[in-house]
C-alpha cells in the first residue's frame, strides 16, 4: 500500500476486522517495524505523536489528574507546568472538577476523555486513534466525535482515526481510506465532500448519507 | 528414651492409624530405626509362638506410647520414664520386658579436652546437646546447673556438629554415636548419665492394660518369644544384623557388629543371669518412679507394681 | 463496626468445637493424654504464660525478620527474572527449588552454615517463604497491558521509569496475595527452624513433646497460629491501604 498523509489532515481509516488497521497505525507510531516497505516521515524532524487506545488504559493507581499529566512526567516536566497543562486539557474535555477522582469512579465515556485529555498535553503534531469511541455509548459517542473534532480545529493536529464504524469516519474526517479484507492494499481513498464545520445536525444531512453510502459499498465489494 | 527430635503430628495420627487392621495381628512400634537396640525383636520366633507379629520402624519422634494407649499398636518400645509419666497421666501401659537394664544413655565429648566426668563437662563452657525436656536431661540441670554451657537441640543421632567443633558436647547411646565417631576419626570420651544416678530401665518392651486383660495368653507368648530372640540375638547377632541393616542402611555393616557387641553388658547382666533376660525389680520402678516425682515431671506417682508385669 | 460483627460467623464453629472437645474429653470419650482439653491448654498457656509469651516474642521476630528478607529478595529476584526472556529460563528453575526443598531435611544443613540460634531461624523462615513472593511479583510484572507498556513507550520512558512507574503498581496487587501466603509459610519455616535451632515456640513444642505435657504443646502450637493470623492480618492491613482506592479487591 502506498498512503500519502499531508499535514493537518483529519484522515479515518475504515476496513473490515483483521484487515490490519490497529497494526498500521501502531506502525505509523514507530510501535511496531513494517516488515515490507517503510513509514517516512518529512521533513525529518523530532516531533510528538500521542496514541489514544480503544480502551482508556488509565493508571489505575492515579488520580485522573496525575493520568493526564503523565506523558509530561515521562518527559520530565516540573509539577507545577505539568499539571497546569493537564488542567487545561481536562477543561477541554470538560473534566476539570474530576481531577481528584480515581478512575474506578469514573464512567467509561469519562474514562475516554481523560485518555483523550493525555494525549493531547504534550503538545502531539500527530495524534493517533484506534477505534477510541467504539466502546461507548451513542450519546457519549457524539459528543466526543464533535469535541475531537474542534480540538483538531483548533490546535492544528494531524489526526489518523481508525475506526469500523462508517458513520463516524464520515462524520469526522476529511478524507477517508478503506483498506482491503486482507491488508495491504488500500479500496478506496477519498476527500469526502463535506463542510468544514461539522456539528450535530450534519448528522441529518443527506450529504453526510451520500458519503456513507460511498463508503459502504467500498467495504462491501469483495 | 531416644533420640527422637523432631514432631511428628503425634497423637491425632495414632489414633487414625488404628483403622484398617487385620484380626490377630500383632504390630509392634518401634522408637528408632531398626537398629541393634532392637535385635532381640527382629530375631524373635513369632510364629513358633502362634503370633503374626508386624513390626512398626520408627524414627525421630515416633509417639510409641500414644500409639499402644491409643490402640494403634498392640506392643511398643519405650524407656521406663516415659512410661511412669504416662502412667501418671491417665495411659494405662504397663511393661513386660526390658532390653537394656542399665540406661545406655550418655553424653560424649572429644577426648582432647581431657574431661573428668559430667561435673566438669558442665563447667567447661562449650556447647552440649540433649534433649532439654527428657527427665534426665532436667535431673542433670539441677544437679550441675546449665548456666555455664550453651545448651542446643540434640541432632538425634546425626553427629556432623560433633565432629566439627571440638568442644562440641552431644547425647547418645553409649555403645552407638560414639563409636560411629570413632569410625569418622574422632578422639570420643563418654559419660555414661547413670554416673549421675539415673538408671531407668531402657527400650522397655510394654502393652497397654486393656491387651492385657483381653489377651493375656498372647501377651504371655509375646513375652517368651521375645525373650528367645535376645537370647537368639546376643549369641548369633549376624543373620538379624544382616535384615535390620537392609531396612536401615544409614549405618555401615562393621559399625552395626560393634555395637551389637558394645551393647551386650547392658542386655545381660547378674540380675539377667540370675531371672531371665528383661526382668524387672520393682525397686528400680519405685526408684524411677521417686526421681520422677522429685524433678516435678509427675504430679501423681504411680505404683510401682502398676507399672510392670512379669510374664 | 461493621468489621468486628463480620467475625462473629467465623466465632461461631470454633466455639462449637471448643465445647465439644471439652466434652469429650471429661466424660472420657477422647483420651486427655492423646487430646488435651481445652481447659488444659488453657490452663497450661496461664501457668507457662512467661515462657509462652517470651517464645512467642522470639518467634515473632524471627518469622518477621525472616519475612522481610524474603520480601525484599523475592520482589528483587523477580525484577532481575522479569528483565528477559532468556534470563528468566536460564535462572527461573532455581528459584523453583525454594519451593521444592524439603526444609526438615535441609535445617540442619541451615544449623551448620549458621549455628544454633535466630540466624537459623531466620534462615529457615526465609527458605520457605520466598518462593510466593518471587512467583507472584513476576507474574504480576509479566502481565502488565502491552498497550501501557506502548503508552510509556510513546512518551520516551527508560526501562527503569516503566518498571518504578507501571509495571511495580501494576504488579502491587498480585505482590500482596504473593505476601499473604509467605507470611504464613514465615512462621512455619521459623517453627521448624527452631526445632533445630532451639528456642522460641517450636522448642517450646520440641521439649513439652518430650516431657508428654500435650497441653502445653497444643498451647504453643495456638500461640504459632495466632502469630500467622497476625502477619496475614497484618498483610490485609496493608493491602487495604494501598489498593483501596483503585483495586477491585478492596472495593
Amino acid at each position: 500500500m502506498d498512503l500519502e498523509i499531508a499535514a493537518g489532515e483529519f484522515i479515518a481509516i475504515l476496513g473490515p476486522s483483521g484487515c490490519g488497521k490497529s497494526t498500521l497505525l501502531r506502525m505509523i507510531a514507530r510501535l511496531a517495524e513494517p516488515t515490507a516497505g517503510r513509514i517516512t516521515i518529512q521533513p525529518e524532524e523530532q516531533f510528538q505523536t500521542s496514541f489514544v487506545f480503544q480502551d482508556a488504559h488509565l493508571l489505575p493507581w492515579r488520580t485522573v489528574l496525575d493520568n493526564a499529566a503523565l506523558p509530561l512526567e515521562l518527559m520530565g516536566v516540573a509539577r507545577e507546568e505539568r499539571y497546569a497543562t493537564a488542567r487545561t486539557a481536562l477543561q477541554q474535555v470538560s473534566l476539570y472538577e474530576a481531577e481528584d477522582r480515581y478512575p474506578a469512579q469514573l464512567s467509561g465515556g469519562m474514562r475516554m476523555r481523560v485518555s483523550l485529555a493525555r494525549a493531547l498535553v504534550a503538545h502531539p503534531r500527530l495524534l493517533l486513534l484506534d477505534e477510541p469511541f467504539a466502546a461507548l455509548d451513542e450519546i457519549t459517542r457524539f459528543r466526543l466525535d464533535t469535541q475531537l473534532r474542534d480540538l483538531w480545529r483548533t490546535r492544528g493536529i494531524t489526526v489518523v482515526f481508525v475506526t469500523h464504524s462508517i458513520s463516524e469516519a464520515a462524520f469526522l474526517a476529511n478524507r477517508a481510506v478503506v483498506l482491503t479484507k486482507r491488508g495491504g492494499g488500500i479500496k478506496l481513498d477519498r476527500s469526502l465532500d463535506l463542510p468544514l464545520e461539522r456539528n450535530d445536525d450534519l448528522r441529518m444531512d443527506p450529504r453526510l448519507g451520500h458519503e456513507m453510502k460511498l463508503l459502504l459499498s467500498a467495504m462491501e465489494e469483495e | 528414651m531416644h533420640r527422637r527430635s523432631f514432631l511428628r503430628i503425634a497423637p491425632a495420627i495414632a489414633l487414625l492409624a488404628n483403622c484398617g487392621k487385620s484380626p490377630g495381628k500383632i504390630r509392634l512400634a518401634l522408637n528408632w530405626k531398626p537398629d541393634p537396640q532392637f535385635g532381640g525383636f527382629y530375631a524373635a520366633p513369632y510364629q513358633a509362638h502362634g503370633l503374626d507379629v508386624e513390626i512398626l520402624p520408627g524414627g525421630a519422634g515416633t509417639p510409641t506410647i500414644q500409639m499402644v494407649g491409643a490402640g494403634s499398636a498392640e506392643f511398643g518400645v519405650v524407656s521406663a520414664d516415659e512410661l511412669v509419666v504416662a502412667r501418671s497421666q491417665g495411659n494405662d501401659v504397663v511393661a513386660l520386658y526390658a532390653v537394656f537394664q542399665n540406661n545406655p544413655q550418655g553424653i560424649m565429648v572429644h577426648a582432647s579436652r581431657k574431661l573428668a566426668s559430667l561435673a566438669d563437662l558442665f563447667k567447661a563452657g562449650g556447647t552440649v546437646a540433649l534433649q532439654r525436656g527428657l527427665p534426665y536431661a532436667r535431673l542433670l540441670e539441677k544437679k550441675y546447673g546449665f548456666d555455664k554451657v550453651k545448651i542446643v537441640p540434640s541432632p538425634g543421632g546425626d553427629i556432623s556438629a560433633f565432629l566439627a567443633d571440638k568442644n562440641f558436647a552431644q547425647q547418645c547411646f553409649i555403645m552407638s554415636e560414639p563409636l560411629t565417631a570413632k569410625h569418622r576419626g574422632a578422639d570420643v570420651q563418654v559419660f555414661p548419665v547413670s554416673d549421675a544416678g539415673y538408671n531407668p530401665y531402657t527400650t522397655v518392651l510394654v502393652t497397654s492394660g486393656s491387651f492385657l486383660r483381653k489377651d493375656p495368653d498372647r501377651a504371655k507368648a509375646m513375652v517368651a518369644a521375645v525373650r528367645e530372640g535376645w537370647r537368639a540375638y546376643l549369641d548369633d547377632p549376624k543373620p538379624t544384623n544382616q535384615r535390620m541393616n537392609q531396612l536401615n542402611p544409614s549405618m555401615a555393616p562393621e559399625v552395626f557388629a560393634e555395637v551389637a557387641d558394645a551393647q551386650k553388658p547392658f542386655i545381660e547382666t547378674d540380675e539377667t543371669r540370675r531371672n531371665g533376660l528383661g526382668s524387672m525389680t520393682e525397686e528400680r520402678w519405685q526408684t524411677l518412679i521417686v526421681q520422677l516425682k522429685e524433678l516435678g515431671d509427675i504430679q501423681q506417682a504411680p505404683a510401682a507394681d502398676d507399672c510392670y508385669r512379669a510374664l | 463496626m461493621r468489621r468486628l460483627r463480620s467475625v462473629i460467623p467465623a466465632l461461631i464453629p470454633l466455639l462449637v468445637v471448643t465445647a465439644a472437645a471439652e466434652l469429650a474429653v471429661r466424660y472420657g470419650f477422647v483420651k486427655s493424654y492423646l487430646v488435651p482439653a481445652p481447659s488444659s491448654v488453657l490452663r497450661a498457656m496461664i501457668e507457662s504464660r512467661a515462657e509462652l509469651f517470651g517464645a512467642l516474642l522470639t518467634t515473632s521476630v524471627s518469622a518477621l525478620v525472616g519475612f522481610l528478607l524474603s520480601t525484599v529478595a523475592g520482589i528483587a529476584i523477580a525484577v532481575f527474572l522479569s528483565s528477559s526472556r532468556a534470563i528468566q529460563r536460564a535462572f527461573y528453575p532455581y528459584a523453583v527449588f525454594f519451593q521444592t526443598v524439603p526444609i526438615i531435611a535441609i535445617a540442619p544443613l541451615l544449623v551448620i552454615w549458621f549455628g544454633y540460634g535466630t540466624r537459623t531461624v531466620v534462615a529457615s523462615a526465609f527458605v520457605v517463604s520466598i518462593f510466593p513472593v518471587i512467583a507472584n511479583t513476576l507474574s504480576g510484572i509479566l502481565s502488565t497491558e502491552p498497550a501501557l507498556r506502548d503508552l510509556f513507550r510513546l512518551y520516551g520512558a527508560s526501562t527503569l521509569v516503566t518498571l518504578f512507574k507501571l509495571r511495580f503498581p501494576a504488579a502491587l496487587p498480585q505482590i500482596l496475595t504473593g505476601l499473604r501466603v509467605a507470611s504464613g509459610l514465615a512462621v512455619i519455616g521459623a517453627i521448624v527452624g527452631e526445632f533445630i535451632g532451639g528456642q522460641g515456640l517450636g522448642s517450646v513444642v520440641d521439649v513439652a513433646r518430650t516431657q508428654q505435657r500435650v497441653d502445653k504443646v497444643f498451647a504453643a502450637v495456638l500461640l504459632a497460629s495466632v502469630l500467622g493470623l497476625a502477619l496475614f492480618g497484618l498483610i490485609n492491613l496493608v493491602s487495604y491501604i494501598t489498593l483501596r482506592r483503585w483495586h477491585a479487591s478492596e472495593q
